[in-house]
């Protein structure tokens, strides 16, 4: 603990199934027993949400009450006596769950939540009783378009209202509600509303059962077949921590990864799509002058351009960096072109600014903007800059890096080496086009609008024959006669985070090996 | 050349004078000979390099692992229930004892040894015995065969295939049963199905009457089976050997009958125990087992009780289907324990059981979860092979088949 200002923390001392331990006063009970392993289950408690205690699934015996505690609403209080697993509490959470059971369909083997779904995890874990009801089963709405990627199962709904509150308290738009009472209580909207609000698909995470389901990953995969993988979306400046849940070398979703600094346990609708560009309209081979090239051949050209144009007037090639590239791939592209090849036009680009609000969404639409601003000298010029001098004749060649959207004006004879990932019109009129990794299959850092710099993980495979950015331009700088020696992603940032100062001390972190969802714990 | 006529004259003419052969010039060198890994007499694919002057073996080398399918690798990414049908097979003569072996094994980390169904352990005890008596019956068919007793082979292998046909009755498949679960078994015992194997029971006895008949005081096989390929009881002990071919050594150990286990403790029934050590005793050991193994049947079959056939937790065994399609627990319930597998407590535990040759142990070691972490079988038939270095130098070429095929190494159980 670092600050001597703040007074110092008051602990209590708790005994959670007979062992004493201490937390801090104001500790949730449910967090603290979790903490110490005594497992409590629970539906409608969610530690970003607030905690309304309505599904009565975590309840404990405090010595000393009369009724059987919610330890989701219950801070720890000193000398508290909790029993966790004592008959009677096991058997009351095989009574809720009984309830909850009571009037849920028979869905599991149509449901996109089996596998990690928390119904059926607790079931497993807490109890053990078949079914005592013979009578019919309560009949609610079953396929309900409730918004843009939502549909709605009210059968299945448990009556948690986690959703409801995560549009209330995260994005702040109460489109959701409960409507009825008793065992024909079911998840509408509010009237006159859909649920299309920018956070909406962070409902489908938080639901416990397969009540809320997206649009865009509904049987498309079952869960316990996805690898997930750690990484960073690339959206916007925010840098949201996302898992990349991919099968057989295709992503089918991104899911939010909790970091209470960045973005808690959220993230945004468009952040969640930002998967497809990584399989569509990739730029699968290399080309020289619109026909299909072998990878080496193409660095080859691209080679004699660069070199050509630099011996005839070094002051006519431009070099394009990307705020959509990793760190890593930016700094090879310094070492070469401007440390290496001393060309003097720099310049950066990325997607243009869009909509933002306060709740996670930043207008700059690129994830390393601050990265490349950090590591490029003053002065760096724009792509509108770039269009203006392509168009004056003042440049040559120039070598970009990803997919702006460059013009050429007719007539103009600028040569473009392009180091692109999807097509576009950049791939349309460039010279050289070398194929390179999207952010998910890459190794590497993004900084975000706060200069936190956060690990992406490739989690699927390399796209036909691309190669990461920065091996492309090592292969490039062995032909120029700059020696990149880069060897490994870590080794690219190693070197990197050596030369600037915003890098110094982050860690690269060892590989993780994708953690395949089936054998793992169910989520949800 | 003149080696073998040197022990031909001595050994079969009876000549002492050999002065004649001083002048010749004899090979000083043993040769190596192969048996195997694709040999008729080398059961389940096993390779014998042996080290040969004349007839006489002068070395031995056994090599193992023809047959290693990495039963112990696949076990851990498969959940608990997904390893019954590897456990078919380990050893594939004898898969309902494997099947029963493993289950006791997860059922004892479960804890839940006491719960089993009584009935439930009543056909365990009733196909395994099944099980022994189709694995000694191998055995015992597949050796004499090997020594020119094809009738035998004939006759103990069409009994053989009668008791797979009630298998099969049983649990679906003649060889790859799969018919037991962790709490019990899959299915009950079809209607009329005792009747029937008592009635197989009855032929059983009638082919090995005739089987014993032609064998047991056979000259040819005596002189093939006496006193060749002796195991000391020390020697036993000391090597780890169980089953038939340790009791022929004298060494009384059946794991049904000093550790008992599911239902043996209410039977009678002896255990047959040798006293050479050689060939023949473990053949009459065998033959004696199967004796036994019917004794037991009958008591089995008379005395089953009524009653389930697992065990009643849906979170151990499969709820019945009528309530899986129409209930949400049992779906569930049918849905996790196929998808993330029953879960068994950490923790690590040592089962045993007889197997068809002799202590066949399941090592399993569970962190919680669905599949185990580490499943290790121990095979009986890997230490009764090993002994073999010993045996072998010493004896004939022609000795190793029957001595080989009176170990009863089965492939599968030893290489896994």
């Amino acid at each position: 603990m670092a600050a001597e200002t703040s007074p110092p923390v008051e602990t209590v001392t708790v005994r959670i199934d007979g062992h004493e331990h201490k937390f801090p006063k104001g500790t949730n009970l449910l967090e603290a027993c979790q903490s110490v392993g005594a497992k409590i289950p629970f539906f409608c408690y969610h530690p970003g949400l607030s905690s309304p205690a309505v599904c009565r699934q975590c309840l404990v015996e405090i010595k000393g009450s009369p009724k059987p505690v919610p330890s989701c609403y219950t801070s720890v209080a000193d000398k508290m006596e909790v029993s966790t697993s004592s008959p009677k509490v096991l058997d009351v959470r095989r009574q809720m769950l009984e309830f909850t059971l009571l009037n849920h369909p028979i869905d599991c083997p149509i449901c996109d939540k089996a596998g990690e779904c928390s119904l059926q995890r607790h079931y497993f874990d807490w109890d053990g009783m078949l079914a005592r009801n013979e009578g019919s089963k309560v009949r609610k709405g079953k396929v309900i378009d409730i918004g843009k990627n939502i549909v709605l199962d009210q059968e299945r709904c448990i009556l948690c209202t986690r959703c409801i509150r995560v549009c209330d308290e995260v994005a702040k738009a109460p489109e959701l509600t409960m409507a009825y009472r008793g065992s024909h209580e079911i998840l509408t909207t509010a009237p006159g509303q859909r649920l299309d609000n920018p956070y909406s698909l962070n409902t489908v995470d938080v639901c416990p059962v397969g009540a809320l389901t997206s649009k865009d990953f509904r049987f498309s995969r079952r869960v316990w077949e996805l690898q997930a993988t750690p990484s960073v979306c690339p959206g916007c400046a925010t840098g949201c921590n996302v898992e990349v849940h991919a099968s057989r070398g295709k992503i089918q979703r991104l899911v939010p990864r909790p970091n209470p600094d960045v973005n808690k346990h959220w993230m945004c609708d468009e952040g969640r799509f930002e998967y497809k560009r990584v399989h569509t309209d990739r730029v699968l081979l290399a080309s020289v002058g619109g026909k299909r090239a072998t990878f080496d051949a193409a660095i080859a050209e691209a080679a004699r351009l660069l070199s050509e144009d630099l011996s005839r007037a070094r002051d006519k090639v431009g070099v394009v960096f990307s705020f959509q590239g990793t760190n890593e791939d930016n700094h090879a592209l310094l070492r070469l072109a401007v440390e290496g090849l001393k060309i003097e036009r720099i310049y950066a680009g990325g997607r243009p600014a869009g909509w933002s609000d306060t709740i996670l969404v930043s207008a700059d639409k690129n994830p390393n903007t601050t990265g490349v601003r950090r590591m490029l000298p003053a002065g760096l010029r724009s792509i509108k800059d770039l269009t203006a001098d392509i168009a004056k004749g003042v440049l040559s060649t120039i070598l970009v890096l990803g997919n702006e959207r460059v013009t050429l004006a007719p007539g103009t004879a600028t040569a473009v080496v392009a180091l692109a990932t999807n097509k576009g019109s950049l791939v349309d009129l460039a010279s050289v086009v070398l194929p390179v990794a999207a952010w998910a299959e890459s190794d590497g850092t993004f900084t975000n609008k706060d200069d936190r710099v956060q690990r992406i993980r490739a989690a699927v495979p390399k796209a036909g024959e691309s190669l990461a950015a920065w091996q492309a331009l090592s292969q490039l700088g062995a032909k120029l006669g700059v020696p990149l020696a880069y060897a490994s992603p870590g080794e690219v940032f190693a070197d990197a985070s050596q030369r600037h100062a915003f890098m110094k001390g982050v860690a690269w972190e060892p590989p993780v090996p994708p953690v395949l969802l089936r054998f793992g714990e169910s989520r949800g | 050349m003149a080696t073998t006529d040197t022990l031909r004259r001595k050994v079969v003419f009876g000549e002492t004078d050999l002065s004649d052969l001083d002048d010749v010039d004899l090979p000083a060198e043993s040769m190596p000979l192969q048996m195997g890994p694709s040999h008729p007499a080398m059961h389940g694919t096993v390779r014998i390099t042996l080290e040969v002057e004349g007839e006489k073996i002068k070395t031995s080398d056994i090599q193992i692992g023809y047959l290693h399918r990495c039963f112990e690798k696949e076990a851990e990414a498969a959940t608990w229930t997904q390893i019954f049908p590897y456990t078919d097979r380990l050893n594939y003569v004898s898969p309902m004892l494997n099947n029963v072996g493993y289950a006791m094994a997860v059922e004892k980390l479960l804890d839940i040894t006491g719960k089993i169904p009584e009935r439930a352990q009543y056909i365990r005890v009733i196909v395994g015995e099944v099980s022994r008596i189709t694995d000694h019956l191998t055995c015992i068919a597949a050796s004499a065969m090997e020594l020119g007793a094809f009738t035998v082979f004939f006759y103990l292998i069409k009994t053989r295939e009668w008791l797979w046909e009630l298998l099969e009755e049983v649990s679906g498949a003649r060889l790859t049963h799969s018919y037991v679960r962790i709490g019990g078994v899959v299915a009950d015992l079809p209607m009329g199905w005792s009747e029937k194997l008592l009635d197989v029971l009855g032929k059983v006895r009638t082919a090995l009457s005739d089987a014993d008949q032609m064998l047991t005081r056979n000259k040819i096989f005596r002189d093939r089976m006496d006193g060749v390929g002796v195991i000391s009881k020390s020697d036993a002990a000391g090597w780890g050997l169980t089953g038939p071919v340790a009791r022929s050594t004298g060494l009384a150990y059946d794991v049904r009958k000093d550790h008992p286990y599911l239902v043996y403790d209410r039977f009678d029934f002896d255990v047959p125990v040798g006293s050479t050590g050689d060939n023949f005793d473990r053949y009459a050991c065998r033959l004696e087992e199967i004796y036994q193994s019917m004794r037991i049947l009958e008591q089995a079959l008379s005395g089953i009780p009524q009653g389930r056939i697992i065990i009643d937790d849906p979170r151990l065994a499969l709820p019945a289907k009528r309530e899986t399609y129409n209930t949400i627990e049992a779906m569930i319930a049918h849905f996790k324990l196929i998808m993330d597998g029953l879960h068994v407590p950490a923790g690590e535990v040592y089962s045993f059981t007889e197997g068809g040759n002799g202590e066949l142990g399941f090592y399993l070691v569970s962190r919680g979860e669905g599949r185990p972490w580490k499943c290790r079988v121990r095979p009986p038939c890997f230490a009764n092979l090993a002994v073999l270095t010993k045996v072998l130098p010493g004896l004939f070429i022609a000795d190793v088949v029957p001595t080989f095929g009176m170990i009863n190494m089965i492939g599968g159980e030893c290489d896994r």
